[in-house]
């Protein structure tokens, strides 16, 4: 069974040959390490940034060469920018993105992280030149990745979710006063990302991924962020557009958030295909998750990255057989951690996060 | 019958009515403390849902923002003991490190509890830090971090001020996501907070201490 077959087997809720093991991302720094290769150019996990496509298909080729040497099952890969576009630079030497974002160079994980926006006042939403889905270029590196992938392993897009988007291009303070003072203005402007989305779910679907998983958290490690009201009338009604868009092209939906998703989990479980995440230090017993949700959703995480960054090598093969053991039964499972690989993990804990996977994850589960 | 400040605050007034029942009180000659304590009292009850997870984030959010402009707008009325802050506090997020909602909820709720917060902002170098407890002589330093890469930063800032002489002149207290009471204590701060309420109580616990007024 190749890497593609164990993941499409999961996905389906069927036991493969052993547990698929995948990372959402990992820090530039790491993957240079586990390469040897480097990269020279900062990212963002927000935002599509780098615009010479040169740079764009290097960025592609290491992360490649990594997940080939880490022995991953699944590839995801976020969207390029689109053709032509070029970012502008604040005076400060800060960059203001696609969406409005200004973002801020974090020189340990090298990678811009927003921290601020263009936008004082709604007014101004009306004045933004909103990205078009149908521009040349969003799925450069997806093609690129596909192209040298040849069905080995499977294909996810990544894709940032209406509301992270909106909470970022806002910034958070500014997004929580118009979401109670103005909810109409939020309301539409989740729509209008969402619609983006949709279209963008349509190239996706035309390069032939296998996957989405949708980026951006609605939860903290104390339960969601906004009320299950907003949820209700808001979030959820565009998750479910953008997922039924995903589902009429044949491809899965994964919703990746961190936190303690257990109040959302029923609403989750009836709209998407799949949680990452499930986040142990936020409450999240993957186990639990498992015996009420897991004909449902295919589960995703629960490998504590806290874990990853501050224990030893023994512990996280522990945490792996309680995962294995707890989630990997009957398929719907992939093992990953419950974010990604910082710059600040332990690279010897996460190899043995993968080791542990292979060596316990083999069907049928025998623990 | 009105409603109370208590009553708007937790039920996410706008501020113009916050700001209109203050007006009218001060009119009424109430004194101007007595509604610095309801504000403070309301803080309290706010934390302590929050903790109980009675409240989101958002919620947490706009009440920080509505007691933060509450305070402002009753400080100009305040006089004598009553005008003067419950202590300095510097805050900021450690270098590395740029993500500042917590660390903002913090600040908001500081100031609305009556302390004069200097907010350093995001991504501050250790020499930063040394420099505004220098300055400012606050009695508590907040440093925040989300990511658990940027730990080894706030252990960073703690040297630099043994190096600088100048520990034992601040109480420091760290807090963040990945924050517990082991690595607060290896790392040598006095104090630690895992999320924005835990933070309000670790600063009046260390006033309460001796850290503040």
């Amino acid at each position: 069974m190749n890497h593609r077959e164990r993941v499409i087997k999961a996905l389906n809720f069927e036991e493969p040959d052993r547990v698929p093991i995948m990372e959402n991302g990992i820090d530039t720094p790491l993957m240079e390490k586990i390469t040897g290769d480097s990269f020279p150019y900062a990212v963002s996990r927000q935002s599509p940034i780098i615009t010479d496509r040169s740079h764009e298909s290097m960025r592609v080729d290491l992360r490649l060469k990594c997940w080939r040497k880490i022995d991953f099952d699944l590839f995801p890969i976020d969207l390029s920018t689109p053709d032509g576009w070029k970012p502008q630079m604040t005076p400060e030497g800060d960059m203001v993105d696609l969406w409005g974002r200004i973002m801020k160079l974090d020189k340990m994980t090298r990678a811009w992280i927003p921290y601020s926006t263009v936008f004082t006042d709604p007014d101004d939403y009306d004045e933004f030149e909103f990205p078009d889905p149908l521009e040349g270029g969003w799925v450069y590196a997806l093609e690129y990745a596909k192209r040298n992938l040849e069905g080995e392993m499977a294909l996810a897009s990544s894709l940032r979710d209406p509301f992270a988007h909106a909470w970022e291009m806002f910034t958070p303070m500014k997004f929580v006063l118009w979401m109670y003072r103005e909810p109409s203005f939020i309301k539409r402007v989740i729509e209008d990302i969402a619609d983006f989305n949709i279209g963008i779910i349509k190239r996706v679907a035309e390069v032939g991924v296998d996957l989405i998983i949708s980026s951006g958290d609605y939860c903290d490690a104390k339960g969601p962020m906004v009320p299950l009201s907003f949820f209700r009338d808001t979030i959820f009604p565009n998750l479910r557009r953008q997922v039924d868009a995903a589902h009429k092209s044949g491809v899965k939906y994964i919703k990746h958030t961190d936190g303690n998703i257990n109040s959302l989990l029923p609403d989750l479980a009836d709209i998407v295909d799949g949680c990452h995440s499930l986040d142990p230090s936020a409450g999240v017993d993957i186990g639990s998750v498992k015996k009420t949700y897991g004909d449902r959703l295919v589960l995703m995480g629960n490998i504590s990255v806290d874990n990853l960054a501050l224990k030893g090598r023994a512990d996280i093969v522990e945490e792996v057989k309680r995962c294995i053991r707890d989630a990997s039964p009957g398929g719907g499972h992939i093992l990953s951690s419950s974010n990604s690989w910082a710059a600040g993990a332990r690279l010897e804990n996460c190899l043995a996060m993968v080791e542990a996977g292979k060596t316990y994850g083999v069907y049928p589960i025998k623990m | 019958m009105p409603k109370s400040l208590r009553e708007l605050i937790l039920g996410l007034a706008d501020i113009s009515e916050i700001k209109d029942l203050i007006d009218n009180e001060l009119r009424s000659h109430k004194n101007p403390q007595l509604i610095v304590d309801e504000l403070s009292q309301t803080l309290r009850e706010v934390g302590d849902k929050y903790e109980r997870g009675e409240l989101f984030l958002s919620e947490l959010m706009m009440i920080g923002y509505l007691a933060s402009e509450a305070a402002s707008n009753l400080k100009p009325h305040l006089s004598g003991a009553g005008k003067r802050s419950r202590g300095k506090t510097v805050m900021g997020t450690v270098r590395g490190d740029i993500h500042d909602v917590g660390k903002n909820i913090v600040v908001m709720m500081l100031q609305a509890d009556g302390w004069e917060v200097i907010d350093l902002g995001v991504d501050v170098p250790p020499e930063e830090f040394v420099e505004a407890i220098r300055k400012e002589k606050p009695v508590i330093l907040g440093l925040s971090a989300l990511l658990t890469s940027t730990l080894e930063e706030m252990r960073n800032v703690i040297k630099a001020l043994e190096k600088s002489g100048l520990r034992d002149k601040v109480k420091v207290i760290v807090g963040g996501r990945p924050i517990t009471r082991m690595i607060a204590k290896e790392m040598g701060a006095d104090g630690y907070a895992d999320d924005s309420v835990a933070a309000i109580r670790a600063v009046r616990e260390m006033a309460r201490r001796g850290g503040g007024t």
